[in-house]
Protein backbone atom coordinates (compact mmCIF):
# COMPACT_ATOMS: atom_id res chain seq x y z
CA UNK A 1 0.00 0.00 0.00
CA UNK A 2 1.76 3.17 -1.25
CA UNK A 3 0.92 5.90 0.97
CA UNK A 4 2.48 9.48 -0.46
CA UNK A 5 3.69 11.24 2.40
CA UNK A 6 3.15 14.83 1.25
CA UNK A 7 -0.05 14.47 2.60
CA UNK A 8 1.48 14.86 6.33
CA UNK A 9 0.25 17.74 7.93
CA UNK A 10 -3.11 17.71 6.29
CA UNK A 11 -6.05 19.10 8.36
CA UNK A 12 -9.24 18.43 8.59
CA UNK A 13 -12.44 20.25 10.42
CA UNK A 14 -13.66 21.82 12.39
CA UNK A 15 -16.36 19.95 13.05
CA UNK A 16 -19.15 20.95 15.37
CA UNK A 17 -21.26 18.41 17.53
CA UNK A 18 -23.54 19.10 20.28
CA UNK A 19 -24.17 16.52 22.81
CA UNK A 20 -27.49 15.50 23.65
CA UNK A 21 -28.60 13.66 26.78
CA UNK A 22 -30.31 10.44 24.76
CA UNK A 23 -27.65 9.87 22.65
CA UNK A 24 -25.22 9.89 25.25
CA UNK A 25 -27.74 7.58 27.35
CA UNK A 26 -27.94 5.20 24.17
CA UNK A 27 -24.09 5.11 23.69
CA UNK A 28 -23.71 3.89 27.71
CA UNK A 29 -26.13 1.32 27.55
CA UNK A 30 -25.39 -0.18 23.82
CA UNK A 31 -21.50 -0.37 24.64
CA UNK A 32 -22.56 -1.60 28.30
CA UNK A 33 -24.84 -4.54 27.25
CA UNK A 34 -28.07 -3.34 26.99
CA UNK A 35 -30.37 -4.53 24.84
CA UNK A 36 -32.03 -2.09 22.77
CA UNK A 37 -35.66 -2.04 21.20
CA UNK A 38 -37.90 0.67 19.83
CA UNK A 39 -38.39 3.48 21.73
CA UNK A 40 -36.17 2.59 24.84
CA UNK A 41 -32.38 1.79 25.04
CA UNK A 42 -32.96 -1.32 27.50
CA UNK A 43 -32.39 -2.13 30.47
CA UNK A 44 -29.02 -0.82 31.95
CA UNK A 45 -26.96 -3.99 33.28
CA UNK A 46 -25.83 -3.58 37.06
CA UNK A 47 -21.93 -2.81 35.97
CA UNK A 48 -23.18 0.55 34.69
CA UNK A 49 -22.38 3.47 36.42
CA UNK A 50 -25.72 5.67 37.39
CA UNK A 51 -23.70 8.67 36.48
CA UNK A 52 -23.84 8.01 32.94
CA UNK A 53 -27.75 7.20 32.78
CA UNK A 54 -29.96 8.19 35.70
CA UNK A 55 -30.52 12.02 36.36
CA UNK A 56 -31.21 11.91 39.93
CA UNK A 57 -28.32 9.83 41.18
CA UNK A 58 -26.26 12.06 39.04
CA UNK A 59 -27.05 14.92 40.14
CA UNK A 60 -26.54 13.51 43.65
CA UNK A 61 -22.73 12.45 42.76
CA UNK A 62 -19.46 13.55 42.53
CA UNK A 63 -20.46 15.56 38.72
CA UNK A 64 -23.77 17.43 39.79
CA UNK A 65 -25.28 16.30 37.03
CA UNK A 66 -25.47 13.58 33.85
CA UNK A 67 -21.80 12.86 32.48
CA UNK A 68 -20.93 11.10 29.44
CA UNK A 69 -19.02 7.40 28.82
CA UNK A 70 -15.90 8.88 28.47
CA UNK A 71 -15.32 7.01 24.98
CA UNK A 72 -18.73 7.84 23.89
CA UNK A 73 -16.29 11.10 22.45
CA UNK A 74 -15.83 8.73 19.49
CA UNK A 75 -18.95 9.34 18.08
CA UNK A 76 -18.04 13.08 17.16
CA UNK A 77 -13.55 12.90 18.13
CA UNK A 78 -13.68 9.83 14.82
CA UNK A 79 -14.34 12.73 12.66
CA UNK A 80 -10.57 13.80 11.29
CA UNK A 81 -9.67 10.31 11.10
CA UNK A 82 -12.85 9.18 9.12
CA UNK A 83 -12.22 12.19 6.77
CA UNK A 84 -8.52 11.62 6.24
CA UNK A 85 -8.96 7.81 5.30
CA UNK A 86 -11.65 8.34 2.57
CA UNK A 87 -9.92 11.19 1.71
CA UNK A 88 -9.79 10.79 -2.09
CA UNK A 89 -6.68 12.11 -2.94
CA UNK A 90 -5.07 9.52 -0.74
CA UNK A 91 -7.04 6.58 -2.35
CA UNK A 92 -7.36 3.88 0.63
CA UNK A 93 -9.17 0.74 0.17
CA UNK A 94 -11.37 0.76 2.69
CA UNK A 95 -12.76 -3.21 2.48
CA UNK A 96 -8.61 -3.90 3.34
CA UNK A 97 -8.78 -1.17 6.21
CA UNK A 98 -8.56 -2.10 9.63
CA UNK A 99 -8.42 -0.31 13.16
CA UNK A 100 -4.86 -0.69 14.30
CA UNK A 101 -4.19 1.31 17.16
CA UNK A 102 -6.16 3.87 19.50
CA UNK A 103 -4.71 6.41 22.03
CA UNK A 104 -7.86 8.92 23.68
CA UNK A 105 -7.04 11.51 26.82
CA UNK A 106 -9.85 12.77 28.40
CA UNK A 107 -8.88 16.40 29.88
CA UNK A 108 -12.81 16.85 31.61
CA UNK A 109 -16.42 15.29 31.83
CA UNK A 110 -18.57 16.23 28.82
CA UNK A 111 -22.19 16.94 30.04
CA UNK A 112 -25.58 17.18 27.93
CA UNK A 113 -25.99 20.04 25.64
CA UNK A 114 -21.64 20.63 25.62
CA UNK A 115 -20.99 21.99 21.96
CA UNK A 116 -17.77 20.67 20.60
CA UNK A 117 -15.66 21.45 18.31
CA UNK A 118 -12.82 18.89 17.01
CA UNK A 119 -9.74 19.50 14.21
CA UNK A 120 -7.43 17.01 13.35
CA UNK A 121 -4.79 16.25 11.09
CA UNK A 122 -2.47 13.09 9.62
CA UNK A 123 0.30 13.26 11.51
CA UNK A 124 1.93 10.35 9.76
CA UNK A 125 1.62 7.75 7.11
CA UNK A 126 4.21 5.13 6.48
CA UNK A 127 4.72 1.72 5.64
CA UNK A 128 5.92 -1.90 7.99
CA UNK A 129 5.76 -5.05 6.70
CA UNK A 130 4.19 -4.48 3.31
CA UNK A 131 1.38 -2.52 4.83
CA UNK A 132 0.38 0.84 5.60
CA UNK A 133 -0.33 2.92 8.29
CA UNK A 134 -2.44 6.36 8.64
CA UNK A 135 -2.06 8.16 11.85
CA UNK A 136 -4.63 11.24 12.51
CA UNK A 137 -4.09 12.93 15.77
CA UNK A 138 -7.53 15.14 16.84
CA UNK A 139 -8.38 17.73 19.29
CA UNK A 140 -11.90 18.42 20.69
CA UNK A 141 -12.60 21.43 22.77
CA UNK A 142 -16.37 22.58 24.73
CA UNK A 143 -17.94 25.58 24.26
CA UNK A 144 -15.74 27.04 27.20
CA UNK A 145 -12.62 26.93 24.67
CA UNK A 146 -11.24 24.15 26.87
CA UNK A 147 -9.31 21.16 25.15
CA UNK A 148 -11.63 17.94 26.55
CA UNK A 149 -10.43 15.49 24.46
CA UNK A 150 -7.28 14.37 22.45
CA UNK A 151 -7.09 11.20 20.22
CA UNK A 152 -4.12 9.44 18.06
CA UNK A 153 -5.80 7.31 15.41
CA UNK A 154 -4.07 4.33 13.48
CA UNK A 155 -5.36 2.60 10.74
CA UNK A 156 -3.61 0.20 9.39
CA UNK A 157 -4.54 -0.84 5.40
CA UNK A 158 -3.63 -4.41 4.76
CA UNK A 159 -1.67 -6.02 1.72
CA UNK B 1 -12.87 7.24 53.76
CA UNK B 2 -11.51 7.25 50.47
CA UNK B 3 -10.24 4.24 48.80
CA UNK B 4 -6.84 4.21 48.83
CA UNK B 5 -4.68 2.56 45.64
CA UNK B 6 -1.57 0.57 45.48
CA UNK B 7 0.82 -0.79 42.56
CA UNK B 8 0.11 -3.88 42.20
CA UNK B 9 -3.73 -4.08 42.76
CA UNK B 10 -5.95 -5.77 40.32
CA UNK B 11 -9.20 -5.13 39.04
CA UNK B 12 -11.35 -7.59 36.20
CA UNK B 13 -14.09 -7.34 34.11
CA UNK B 14 -16.04 -9.68 31.73
CA UNK B 15 -17.55 -9.25 28.87
CA UNK B 16 -19.91 -10.98 25.99
CA UNK B 17 -19.52 -10.04 22.20
CA UNK B 18 -23.27 -11.32 22.14
CA UNK B 19 -24.64 -11.75 18.66
CA UNK B 20 -26.46 -8.08 17.90
CA UNK B 21 -23.63 -6.29 19.85
CA UNK B 22 -21.57 -4.54 16.92
CA UNK B 23 -24.92 -3.49 14.93
CA UNK B 24 -26.06 -2.25 18.21
CA UNK B 25 -22.68 -0.32 18.76
CA UNK B 26 -23.07 0.56 15.21
CA UNK B 27 -26.29 2.48 16.41
CA UNK B 28 -24.92 4.19 19.35
CA UNK B 29 -21.24 4.89 17.63
CA UNK B 30 -21.87 5.80 14.21
CA UNK B 31 -19.34 3.37 12.58
CA UNK B 32 -21.49 1.29 10.61
CA UNK B 33 -18.41 0.27 8.14
CA UNK B 34 -20.25 -3.25 6.52
CA UNK B 35 -16.79 -5.58 7.43
CA UNK B 36 -18.95 -4.82 11.45
CA UNK B 37 -22.21 -5.44 10.63
CA UNK B 38 -22.53 -7.67 8.03
CA UNK B 39 -21.09 -11.23 7.86
CA UNK B 40 -20.74 -11.62 4.21
CA UNK B 41 -18.99 -8.07 3.95
CA UNK B 42 -15.96 -9.26 6.52
CA UNK B 43 -16.33 -12.49 5.12
CA UNK B 44 -15.85 -10.39 1.70
CA UNK B 45 -12.53 -8.77 3.04
CA UNK B 46 -11.00 -11.83 4.25
CA UNK B 47 -12.02 -11.89 7.94
CA UNK B 48 -13.97 -14.81 8.38
CA UNK B 49 -17.15 -12.91 9.50
CA UNK B 50 -18.16 -10.21 10.96
CA UNK B 51 -16.04 -8.62 13.71
CA UNK B 52 -16.59 -6.17 16.58
CA UNK B 53 -15.61 -2.50 16.30
CA UNK B 54 -12.14 -2.31 17.59
CA UNK B 55 -13.58 0.66 20.02
CA UNK B 56 -16.00 -1.28 21.70
CA UNK B 57 -13.41 -3.50 22.90
CA UNK B 58 -11.40 -0.20 23.71
CA UNK B 59 -14.84 1.14 25.59
CA UNK B 60 -14.94 -2.22 27.57
CA UNK B 61 -11.58 -1.33 28.87
CA UNK B 62 -12.52 2.10 29.81
CA UNK B 63 -15.50 0.11 31.64
CA UNK B 64 -13.11 -2.01 33.58
CA UNK B 65 -11.06 1.02 35.07
CA UNK B 66 -14.14 3.26 35.53
CA UNK B 67 -15.54 0.23 38.14
CA UNK B 68 -12.09 -0.15 39.62
CA UNK B 69 -11.51 3.85 40.29
CA UNK B 70 -15.82 3.95 41.03
CA UNK B 71 -16.69 6.89 38.60
CA UNK B 72 -15.95 7.10 34.83
CA UNK B 73 -15.65 10.91 35.27
CA UNK B 74 -12.14 10.21 36.76
CA UNK B 75 -11.01 7.89 33.45
CA UNK B 76 -8.10 10.03 31.60
CA UNK B 77 -6.92 8.09 29.32
CA UNK B 78 -6.93 4.43 27.49
CA UNK B 79 -4.60 3.50 25.08
CA UNK B 80 -4.07 0.19 23.43
CA UNK B 81 -3.57 -1.73 19.57
CA UNK B 82 -6.13 -4.05 18.21
CA UNK B 83 -4.10 -7.13 17.78
CA UNK B 84 -6.80 -9.94 17.32
CA UNK B 85 -10.53 -9.34 16.00
CA UNK B 86 -12.98 -10.00 18.32
CA UNK B 87 -16.08 -12.11 16.51
CA UNK B 88 -19.58 -12.13 17.59
CA UNK B 89 -20.02 -14.99 20.37
CA UNK B 90 -16.53 -14.16 21.96
CA UNK B 91 -16.48 -13.55 25.68
CA UNK B 92 -13.57 -11.12 27.13
CA UNK B 93 -11.66 -11.06 30.15
CA UNK B 94 -10.07 -7.71 30.85
CA UNK B 95 -7.56 -7.72 33.19
CA UNK B 96 -5.65 -4.38 34.89
CA UNK B 97 -3.08 -4.54 37.43
CA UNK B 98 -1.62 -0.53 38.59
CA UNK B 99 1.74 -0.06 37.90
CA UNK B 100 1.85 3.43 39.36
CA UNK B 101 0.12 5.75 41.68
CA UNK B 102 1.73 9.41 41.79
CA UNK B 103 0.58 12.81 42.09
CA UNK B 104 -3.36 11.45 42.36
CA UNK B 105 -3.27 9.75 39.47
CA UNK B 106 -3.22 5.66 38.48
CA UNK B 107 -1.59 3.96 35.73
CA UNK B 108 -2.65 0.39 34.69
CA UNK B 109 -2.07 -2.14 32.49
CA UNK B 110 -4.57 -4.23 30.86
CA UNK B 111 -4.54 -7.43 29.52
CA UNK B 112 -7.91 -8.70 27.11
CA UNK B 113 -8.23 -12.31 26.39
CA UNK B 114 -11.10 -14.47 24.89
CA UNK B 115 -12.33 -17.43 25.68
CA UNK B 116 -9.32 -19.31 23.92
CA UNK B 117 -7.47 -17.36 26.39
CA UNK B 118 -5.92 -15.52 22.83
CA UNK B 119 -5.46 -11.44 23.34
CA UNK B 120 -7.45 -9.50 21.10
CA UNK B 121 -5.37 -6.23 22.79
CA UNK B 122 -1.76 -4.92 23.08
CA UNK B 123 0.13 -3.07 24.99
CA UNK B 124 -3.23 -1.23 26.58
CA UNK B 125 -2.75 0.75 29.32
CA UNK B 126 -5.50 3.43 31.24
CA UNK B 127 -5.07 6.18 33.32
CA UNK B 128 -7.47 7.40 36.06
CA UNK B 129 -7.86 10.67 38.65
CA UNK B 130 -8.00 9.08 42.40
CA UNK B 131 -7.91 12.46 44.10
Amino acid sequence: MALDKRFIGREYGPYRYTIGEEKMREFTLALGGAKPGAGTPGEPPAHVSPLLYDEQAAKAGPHGGLIAFPSFAVVFAIRPFSAAIADPELNINMQMLVHGEQDLEFLDVMRPGDVMTTTGRIADLYERARMGFVVVTSESRNQHGNVVVKGTWTAIIRG
Amino acid sequence: MPRTYQPGDTFTHVRECDRYRPIYYAGASGDYNPIHIDPEAGAAAGLNGNILQGLCTLGWVVEAIAGFVEDPGRVRRVKARFSRPVRPEDTLTFQGRVTHVQDGRLTAEVTATNQRGEDVLKGAIVEASIE
